[in-house]
């Protein structure tokens, strides 16, 4: 299996988060998470709450590092840097968090929220970093002239988002870690912040990872898509091949539990075990969705499945795979 | 069709006074009937909480103002007395929130919690109604429900701690339930497993149900009727199938597009709706949708269209949609 192919811009390698816990306890937060991410690709990480999507998005941007395995960004390993080192990597990856609002400083005005990476970086005259805010504000569709002096507050939530992912590019990163970045917002202003970010991949060949519970939202922004469950990686396929045919039977239950905005939409059938999910200080044995799992058997429990090929460029690590649509 | 269970005419609401005064709500006339379930739909500041809340009187009476009727069994709800009002809230309507950590005690057990509302309306014993609640918690499909029953709110999962909710809102087999966004705080396949039960208690018990949310996708498989709200109006009210396949609001029209859908391709480049809602403080002279609605023109600034159209179907628009199609 070539995972370690040349046009791999992003590479994570067995990403392994854990946060202690008293007595000695671990929450298993991601275990063992492998996926690659080709230039000017985005990358959808799906699950529900607690899967780790946004534990493993912030192990890459090291913030904080992961507890062991490998994060690559073209070429360069940033999981071994440290201090200045890694504060000049920093400029290359940057993240849009999910509350527009809490993600900026309320008694910072936008010129000096946007300039605040410039100068950190240490970019420029004031002229030059005035030039560049404002420029950053007009490509995410903000009035500069009207917006430069103002504070957060006097902004919407969909403004603020604006302001945020302006704020995220004014470096001129490579790498976009978008963590929940439309859920706070109204479905008719998410669908203004969707497309601008896939105007801006296009326009600046953004690399992005693209965190979110909605698969819809996920669908829309993403080349590929990587599904998790309990800190491990499910199934990682192109996008129109996850949503057309998924063959791990959590993708499968997690589709299908979508409400579909049609009223002549069949129901669907959502095939799942009941009960809770588990918890991440103590996953079950072997494969964690088999608990819930309506296909798991004996070998389930015993060992956990390994990554496979189902088809190509078709992760999915199941023992009991849907294969040939099944 | 069935007499009306719950009635509003003409509600307005109002926040502050004199020069802070703020209008929230511009006139709302709705009717549910038994074993009906409702939707209301909007966006966030459309009124939709608003209005749910003002049914059970639950907004703040020192910084309210309202106008209107809302009529439930011979009772004007917006004007009865505390005392006619504490014998509606959480026997004949109940009501559920989005929030079920912070709509449960947490210093109570959730028995403890179920049971105060049997003893209180049901004037029932103590050890009946922990009986009642263990049946209820099972009904409601929660898992080892005499064990639960002791449990405190914070050892529970949001689902299970929605599930509670349920619980207390079935306690009195109310006529209305009310679930205000029940399912927005929770992951997609527990929101399933919450919105089929809620489904199935309102037509095991032949309740109404009024679903507040921001989701049509959750509207188009669990409601009959839906009146979407923008600005604190309703701008269009129909039975489902009407609203998705017979839209003539164009922000319904421009709302169900700006949707992201499974069904749509990768990449599929949205129909995002410009601008942003109406400044609630410094509303549009006429039709609050006219500044982003691409198909306004000089007459929508002139007034506030009134809902029109037939029994079943209104909208609020003096340029529907699918006019020739009527025609």
């Amino acid at each position: 299996m070539n995972m370690q192919a040349p046009d791999n811009f992003l590479s994570i390698e067995e990403l392994t988060v854990e946060y202690p816990l008293q007595g000695g306890k671990k929450v298993h937060a991601v275990t063992q998470f492998t996926a690659h991410v080709r230039k000017g690709e985005t990358l959808g990480l799906v699950g529900e709450s607690g899967c780790g999507k946004s534990s493993a998005a912030r192990a890459v941007m090291q913030l904080p590092r992961p507890t062991s395995g490998k994060v690559s960004l073209d070429g360069q390993e940033l999981t071994g840097l440290r201090g200045s080192a890694l504060q000049k990597a920093r400029r290359r990856f940057q993240m849009i968090f999910q509350d527009p609002i809490a993600s900026l400083n309320p008694r910072m005005t936008i010129r000096e929220i946007v300039s605040a990476p410039l100068e950190i970086a240490g970019i420029g005259t004031r002229a030059d970093r005035d030039a560049r805010v404002a420029e950053m504000l007009e490509t995410v569709g903000i009035n500069a002239e009207q917006a430069m002096d103002r504070r957060p507050h006097e902004f919407s939530g969909g403004q603020c988002q604006r302001i945020s992912i302006a704020r995220a590019l004014a470096l001129q990163p490579d790498l976009l870690v978008c963590d929940e970045a439309v859920s706070a917002l109204d479905v008719s202003v998410q669908a203004q912040v969707l497309n601008l970010l896939e105007k801006l991949k296009k326009d600046l060949g953004l690399t992005m990872l693209f965190i979110s519970h909605d698969l819809a939202v996920v669908k829309h922004v993403s080349d590929r898509v990587a599904v998790m469950y309990l800190g491990r990686l499910c199934e990682l396929a192109d996008a129109e091949t996850i949503y057309r045919n998924p063959v791990h039977p959590y993708t499968r239950t997690l589709l299908s539990a979508v409400p579909e905005p049609d009223p002549d939409a069949p129901p669907h059938e959502m095939n799942l075990v009941p009960g809770e999910l588990p918890s991440p200080v103590n996953p079950p044995s072997g494969c964690p969705f088999r608990t819930r799992c309506p296909r798991a058997s004996e070998i389930c429990a015993q060992e956990m499945p390994e990554l496979r090929y189902a088809a190509e460029g078709q992760l999915v690590a199941c023992h009991h795979p849907h294969l040939d649509g099944k | 069709m069935s007499e009306p269970l719950l009635q509003l005419t003409g509600v307005r609401k109002a926040f502050g006074e004199g020069p802070l005064r703020v209008e929230v709500l511009h006139g709302i006339d709705l009717t549910i009937r038994r074993g009906e379930c409702l939707a209301l739909v909007g966006e966030s500041g459309s009124g939709k909480s608003v209005t749910a809340h003002s049914i059970l009187r639950l907004l703040p009476p020192n910084k309210v103002s309202s106008q209107g009727h809302i009529r439930y069994n011979g009772l004007d709800l917006l004007h009865a007395s505390d005392r006619q009002l504490r014998e509606v809230r959480g026997n004949r309507i109940a009501m559920i929130f989005q929030e079920p950590m912070t709509s449960l005690n947490p210093v109570l057990t959730i028995g403890k919690q179920i049971m105060e509302v049997l003893t209180f309306h049901m004037g029932m014993k103590k050890r009946d109604a922990r009986a009642k609640a263990v049946d209820l918690l099972k009904a409601v499909g929660l898992p080892q429900p005499d064990v639960r029953v002791d449990q405190y709110p914070h050892q529970l999962s949001g689902g299970m701690r929605q599930r509670v909710a349920i619980a207390i809102a079935i306690a009195c087999e109310p006529d209305l339930l009310i679930a205000d966004e029940p399912t927005t705080a929770l992951d997609v396949t527990v929101q399933a497993e919450i919105l089929d039960l809620l489904q199935r208690m309102v037509r095991e018990r032949n309740m109404a149900m009024i679903l507040i949310t921001h989701d049509m996708g959750v509207v188009a498989g669990r409601c009959d009727e839906v009146a979407v709200m923008y600005a604190g109006r309703i701008v269009e009210k129909a039975p489902v199938r009407d609203l998705f396949h017979k839209t003539r609001m164009p922000y319904t029209a421009a709302l169900l597009s700006s949707i992201p859908k499974v069904t749509d391709p990768p990449h599929r480049k949205l129909d995002a709706i410009e601008g942003r809602p109406p400044d609630i403080i410094n509303p549009p002279p006429g039709c609050p949708f006219a500044p982003r609605c691409k198909y306004a023109e000089p007459a929508c600034d002139a007034g506030k269209p009134a809902l029109e159209g037939g029994a079943r179907h209104q909208w609020a628009c003096i340029k529907p949609l699918g006019e020739e199609v009527a025609a």
